[in-house]
């Protein structure tokens, strides 16, 4: 059986890592069904019927202007798929090499490492995408180089211990005596360590990226006008709260489920991985 | 005192960099602050005349030194769209949210510091269970979405008990301390929840990782029960980590405190910087992004200065680590 076979299975006999698989499962395959099909098309809008109840012909209602809120949410899943995963690429690519500078062999490039990443790591998300949006306009890519850039240098300040520890292990030194190279021993040696802390930052990460698309577009510096979203469906129905609270319940539901799914994820992925947590594993390999 | 020294100068260069930053991203990149503030139908001299009352005609390095220097006197700028001087908008709006970031941060402690606590002591693996699900629940909530909840529940007017206010704030500010307090409590519960379920995970973390220590064995072996040790020994172990976590904490607050501000119609700085933003008052957005991101970096400086007073131990050891590497 293939390591990653047996991975799968010891996730899935856990209650909490069937829940992330099952949520993260649907999440993807919704994402690539609306690709090709929602049940009505976004810009359709039935004026006679806003704010429509939920019924057999709108599973979850409509909004304001009679768009059916299921088909919103089915598009929107995309565009924070989208952002999700991009920020996890950004933000583990920028923390890696932030942890690779801080471990490395060079006293100069250690030591401004480490206090560049320990001077900028209060800077709050928002202001970086405020900052960024001014020039740009609102735009996903603003919301992922926002959160790619916040993240990177947290997941670098929380990696870093456990990099540290690996780089003044024997085996290092071992290695650095038979002549491998800087980058080698980064990659063979240091990063296999760092990979359980690594994982769960990086699924929190890509949680905690759901969340800031949530907050910034209500805010006016996420999403787009027009990009469907899970933030612009909460965005939008939220002026009408007192009248209409059903339709707002949705979009923050999923995104709560969704957020909890990814925390989940990386702890049950985290276990499962480990050749000493999961015994298992060993015996595979 | 080397430490001190070094983080002092980081702290002053990032301050320039930072500046050079927000300064740059205004003037260097597509659109010219001038055409963008007059308006798609402005005409060509309009746009001109703008450009040289602005002094946006002067060469780049001379408006920079030029703002910088009136920062280094505590003049920001005039908003080109109020005409008010940005020093005094911004102590008009810093007087609601400081005093929410601040109720926020005590509601997070209130609920995160006694449930971490909890989670590490108790043995009961049902309670265990249920503070499991408490930290990811409560963190993975939206502040948008629980403000709403909020002001279904508790709100005036709307919700089912009818609590607390949900919108705006006194015109006359604090000179009525109960109703200006009263209008911040569900807005600082929106966003004392997502981040009190933070500082429970990490207070969960340090904790438990200080139950393991020699320390707390030593405690319990002298006598103290378990959950004395803990809260008397292995608590002040983790104290140095749970300072600057929270200070963090503290930092990414303001994205949901900008959140809650708009929802609640609040008049703070968040809200000033999103209308400023939106109006494209840019002289002002400069100003005030470089404004609040040096109170952070400030925020960031303090942190690390009071980890490195409370843990004598990184003193020692991180020259040691230094000549290990």
């Amino acid at each position: 059986m293939s390591a990653a076979r047996v991975v799968m299975r010891s996730m899935w006999r856990k209650a909490s890592g069937k829940y992330a698989l099952i949520v993260l499962g649907l999440w993807v395959l919704v994402s690539l069904i609306s690709l090709v099909w929602t049940p009505y098309a976004l810009l359709e809008t039935d004026g006679f019927h806003a704010w429509a109840s939920p019924t057999a012909a709108h599973p979850l209602g409509t909004d304001g202007v009679g768009a059916d809120v299921l088909s919103w949410l089915m598009a929107g899943s995309r565009t924070n798929l989208a952002i999700a995963s991009l920020t996890v690429v950004v933000a583990g690519i920028f923390g890696l090499a932030l942890v690779a500078a801080m471990v490395s062999r060079h006293t100069a490039l250690r030591s401004t490492s480490v206090v560049v990443v320990d001077a900028l790591i209060s800077i709050p998300t928002v202001l970086i995408a405020l900052m960024l949006s001014v020039p740009f306009g609102a735009s996903t890519a603003v919301i992922v180089a926002a959160c790619g850039f916040a993240y990177g240098l947290n997941l670098a300040r929380i990696v870093r211990p456990a990099a540290i520890l690996a780089a003044r292990s024997q085996y290092v030194e071992s290695a650095v005596w038979s002549g491998a190279s800087g980058s080698r021993v980064f990659v063979r040696h240091i990063m296999p360590n760092v990979m359980p802390v690594l994982l769960v930052q990086l699924s929190m990460s890509a949680g905690t990226s759901i969340l800031a698309e949530a907050g910034l577009t209500y805010l006016g510096v996420g999403v787009g006008v027009g990009v469907p979203s899970w933030g612009h469906s909460l965005a939008t129905s939220v002026r009408f709260i007192s009248i209409y609270p059903l339709t707002v319940l949705w979009p923050g539901l999923i995104v709560t489920m969704t957020v909890i799914a990814l925390h989940l994820f990386g702890d049950a992925l985290r276990d499962a991985i480990d050749p000493l947590t999961n015994p298992e594993l060993r015996e595979a390999a | 005192m080397r430490f001190v020294a070094k983080r002092l100068l980081l702290f002053i260069a990032a301050l320039v960099g930072l500046s050079i930053l927000v300064f740059l991203a205004l003037r260097v990149l597509p659109g010219d602050v001038a055409a963008v503030m007059a308006g798609t139908n402005a005409t060509a001299a309009r746009i001109a005349a703008l450009r040289t009352q602005m002094g946006l005609d002067r060469p780049l390095p001379v408006q920079y030194v030029d703002w910088l220097g009136g920062l280094l006197h505590g003049d920001l700028g005039i908003s080109a769209i109020s005409g008010r001087s940005v020093v005094s908008q911004v102590g008009a709006r810093a007087a609601v949210t400081f005093p929410l970031i601040v109720l926020s941060l005590a509601i997070a402690l209130l609920i995160g510091l006694p449930l971490g606590c909890a989670a590490v002591i108790t043995r009961n693996r049902r309670w265990r269970g249920l503070f499991h699900v408490l930290a990811i629940v409560g963190g993975a909530i939206p502040a948008l979405w629980s403000g709403l909840l909020l002001i279904l529940l508790f709100s005036h007017g709307s919700g089912l008990l009818g609590l607390f206010p949900s919108q705006g704030f006194p015109n006359d500010g604090w000179k009525d301390c109960g109703r200006a307090m009263a209008s911040l409590v569900l807005p600082a519960l929106a966003t004392g929840i997502t981040a009190g379920a933070g500082i429970m995970r990490y207070t969960r973390a340090a904790l438990g990782d200080a139950a393991q220590s020699q320390a707390v064995s030593m405690a319990m072996a002298c006598g103290m029960t378990r959950r004395q040790a803990l809260l008397r020994v292995g608590l002040r172990l983790s104290m140095p980590q749970l300072v600057s976590v929270i200070g963090l904490t503290f930092a990414q607050m303001i994205t949901g405190v900008m959140v809650v501000e708009n929802l609640f119609a609040l008049p703070g700085l968040g809200s000033m910087l999103i209308t400023d933003v939106g109006n494209r008052d840019l002289i002002a957005v400069q100003s005030e992004l470089f404004l609040l991101a040096a109170f952070f970096l400030l925020l960031g400086l303090a942190v690390d200065m009071a980890h490195h007073a409370l843990d004598p131990r990184l003193n020692t050891a991180s020259d040691d680590v230094q000549e290990v590497l």
